[in-house]
């Protein structure tokens, strides 16, 4: 190990030496020089430096030309495993179409850094991003006899940067939503003007629902976002769910009338009072009907349609509720995203935010939500909230 | 005679809209809520010009756009693109204009009168 440190000094003071020195060359060299004379490092035996690499905070490995790891660290040895006869994406666990431009094997080519972002596999698989560099480890001969890897864990760092991509990603269907919206306010308002430029009473009417209708479009998307922001607490109390269901089919019964959609209640009036959070309850339901309405707006095959709200109490005491309807159904390419975050199948009038915020309550509840649909026939969606026990959180 | 406007959208209200500025601009209109409907609609009306939404569920836009062009009838017929999102007018290979959600209706007029007069 004190040869690798020769080395490196060896290497650093070179550098400086091609040139007139400047006075930052001058510091690291005063630099390096007192590392060598600190208290801590004087005497350091070869054990010693081999305990300090060992401990470093990140994933070390040493390898050879066939990329065998010949030794690595503590850490990566409590996460990883044993290395013995291994070579690093054995180890790591790397998906071989992920090797290609593998920093290491530049480094045996050119004997220069190389860095590479990469996904890696613990033992217990667990998938962990890293940031990995690799360097050559030179012989006395200064040839490069192996090569040094550091993978350094940046999970949290890459777990931000999708969060900051979802946020990007939500504005953007955000701003489409909006523009719409805006098309229809401008429409409604071309037509309340016109009414009473016409002095025509059904024609104002008709502009002014245009207007009401975009304005409740318009809340829908506050309050969703409202939903996915960290700070509303859910806000849990003991209430009837019954209650809740007959409030959402009161809102909706109407809207969904006027495009031949009837909503009707299939209520198990024994299921008793639930611990939820009422205004998180009012809202999975209310993003599932509009759901279930959209999905029967645009199938063209059925002349009307139903949209069924059930409750039932389950053998565990936990408190179901079903939205079901005859609609277009989700298609089996579409299936695995419907819970993706932003995911919509509604164009630009859709912001994905729905079935989103929904998990994100239910998730708050400690509950589930599931679906089962058959194309062209139509889906039910299960939203499952725990029995009366508050979810520890 | 009048010229007459196909107006394409599943949005009723924005067909409301657009027919009602369309008629009081001198226009004669029809409309359509999907591609298929709109291929109905094109036989029997025999529009001068399209206004298409392109956001409509299932592409039913785009499909309809195609076979509007595969019919030696309506191939040359204008087409005025109305969508919420930039590039989708690529699905058309040939419109007349293209306009973002919320559309300027003047800038609208003006591309259509100088479409069809």
């Amino acid at each position: 190990m004190d040869a690798l440190l020769a080395e490196e000094q060896g290497r650093l003071s070179n550098v400086g030496c091609k040139c007139e020195e400047t006075g930052i060359e001058a510091k690291q060299k005063r630099v390096l020089a007192g590392q060598r004379r600190h208290p801590v490092t004087q005497g350091f035996s070869n054990v010693q430096w081999e305990k300090l690499i060992d401990s470093l905070p990140c994933y070390v490995t040493l390898q050879d030309r066939d990329l065998k790891v010949l030794w690595s660290n503590s850490l990566s040895q409590r996460d990883f495993g044993s290395p013995t006869g291994k070579t690093c994406r054995d180890l790591y666990r790397v998906d071989p179409s992920k090797c290609a431009d593998c920093p290491a094997q530049k480094t045996f080519q050119d004997g220069e850094i190389h860095s590479k972002e990469m996904m890696l596999t613990t033992k217990d698989g667990s998938r962990v991003n890293v940031i990995a560099h690799s360097s050559a480890f030179r012989d006395d001969a200064g040839e490069i006899a192996a090569i040094i890897h550091t993978a350094i864990n940046i999970t949290s760092v890459k777990d931000m940067q999708k969060q900051l991509i979802l946020l990007g990603q939500t504005v953007a269907g955000m701003a489409h939503s909006i523009k719409n919206i805006m098309m229809g306010l401008d429409g409604g308002i071309y037509v309340v003007n016109k009414g009473l430029e016409d002095k025509d009473q059904d024609e104002v009417k008709e502009g002014w629902e245009m207007v009401l209708l975009n304005f409740d479009k318009i809340s829908h998307i506050v309050k969703d976002i409202i939903y996915c922001s960290k700070e509303r607490e859910p806000d849990f109390q003991r209430v009837i769910p019954n209650n809740i269901i007959r409030e959402v089919y009161e809102l909706f019964k109407d809207v969904a009338a006027r495009y031949r959609i009837s909503i009707e209640l299939e209520l198990d009036e024994s299921l008793q009072e639930a611990m939820v959070d009422p205004m998180g309850f009012h809202t999975v339901l209310s993003n599932l009907v509009t759901n279930a309405m959209d999905a029967c707006k645009i199938d063209v095959w059925k002349d009307t349609h139903l949209i069924e709200l059930r409750s039932r109490r389950a053998e565990d005491g936990s408190t179901v509720v079903e939205v079901a309807d005859n609609g277009i159904g989700i298609d089996k390419d579409i299936r695995e995203h419907v819970f993706e975050d932003l995911f919509s199948s509604k164009g630009d009038k859709g912001t994905g935010l729905g079935l989103m915020v929904t998990q994100k309550i239910m998730r708050e509840h400690g509950g589930n939500i599931t679906f089962r649909s058959r194309p062209g026939q139509g889906t039910t969606f299960v939203a499952t909230f725990p029995g009366n026990a508050l979810p520890s959180e | 005679m009048p010229k007459k406007i196909l107006v394409v959208d599943d949005e009723p209200h924005i067909v409301k809209y657009l027919t009602a500025f369309f008629e009081d601009s001198g226009y004669e209109t029809c409309s359509a809520a999907d591609g298929e409907e709109a291929l109905v609609a094109l036989r029997r009306e025999k529009p001068d010009l399209v206004t298409l939404d392109l956001q409509m569920p299932n592409e039913t836009g785009t499909r309809f756009y195609r076979n509007m062009t595969k019919d030696k009838e309506f191939k040359n017929l204008p087409v005025i693109v109305i969508s919420g999102i930039p590039g989708r007018h690529l699905a058309v290979s040939k419109p007349v204009a293209v306009f973002e959600k919320p559309i300027d209706r003047n800038a609208l007029l003006d591309a259509i009168k100088k479409a069809i007069g």
